[in-house]
């Protein structure tokens, strides 16, 4: 939300748009932002409950009388980066043709404080799992990985997606927010 | 460093009903893991200080610090599982 109200200043700043244009479109936005912290809810954390409940849903249309979790395969949820725009949650989904429905949400943060802890493996150990996993063609050495490098890495995921269409019509997809 | 998780729910239904239903609120659990976490960090530190004197770099505390960050950051995980093609069985897990 923030790179969108840069870009407007920058339009207004660039004298692409009038002032009044630019209030119109601030105006937009923060009905947009407030529309979407309605419909998300949200708990202490500032963060939100994967929203709707499609997948909850069974066959025949009964709900299964629990709380709104996640959403219906292939719905994105609401917007849930961070001020920053850093993604909080990575979510896997799976949808096969008979229409059994798997959704997972995982907090990137575990990622982060995971790798933080291959820092604390004694160097012995390291070198074995680098060797072993130069064996099996993954030439990745654990001690460069640096926590810097661990936050641009989260950074990027933001662009990531991944769309897995299977030839008997599964998918699989795979997304940060 | 982030609180750890105060709360599990798991939610089980068949066929549209929901059949079992399960919350248990973890931080009544959290007095017993400090006792616990005191006593691991006691030992901990022991090793450490041989490890120290040893002339090696001394990680076992940091290590147990770096597992209880872990924990505390797996608050928010959701794990759903619709068998539709097993009398449409619906599994939740939440960890708040």
């Amino acid at each position: 939300m923030g790179d969108d109200r840069t870009r407007i200043l920058d339009l207004l700043a660039s004298g692409r748009i009038t002032a009044e244009e630019a209030a119109h479109l601030l105006d937009a936005l923060d009905a947009t932002a407030a529309q979407t912290a309605g419909t998300a809810g949200g708990d202490e954390s500032g963060e939100t409950d994967a929203a709707e409940t499609a997948g909850a849903r069974t066959k025949s249309g009964g709900k299964t009388g629990w709380p709104k979790f996640f959403s219906g395969p292939g719905v994105k949820t609401t917007q849930r980066t961070g001020a920053s725009g850093t993604p909080k949650f990575m979510y896997v989904k799976v949808l096969s043709v008979k229409g059994d429905n798997v959704n997972v949400k995982i907090p990137l943060a575990v990622m982060r404080a995971g790798l933080k802890l291959t820092a604390l493996i004694p160097a012995q150990a390291q070198e074995q799992i680098n060797k072993s996993m130069a064996e099996h063609g993954m030439s990745f050495d654990l001690t460069n990985f640096k926590p810097e490098d661990m936050d641009e890495l989260i950074e990027a995921l933001r662009e990531m997606e991944i769309d897995v269409d299977s030839a008997n019509g599964d998918k699989v997809h795979v997304y940060a927010e | 460093m982030r609180v750890p998780p105060w709360l599990v729910s798991m939610r089980f239904a068949e066929n549209g009903r929901a059949r079992f239903r399960f919350w248990f609120p973890l931080f009544l659990l959290w007095p017993l893991i400090l006792v616990f976490l005191l006593l691991t960090l006691i030992a901990t530190l022991v090793a450490d200080l041989v490890t120290l004197i040893s002339g090696r770099r001394p990680t076992y505390t940091r290590l147990i610090l770096g597992v209880l960050g872990v924990v505390s950051q797996t608050r928010g995980t959701e794990v759903f599982v619709q068998e539709a093609s097993d009398h449409d069985r619906i599994i939740a897990f939440t960890l708040r």
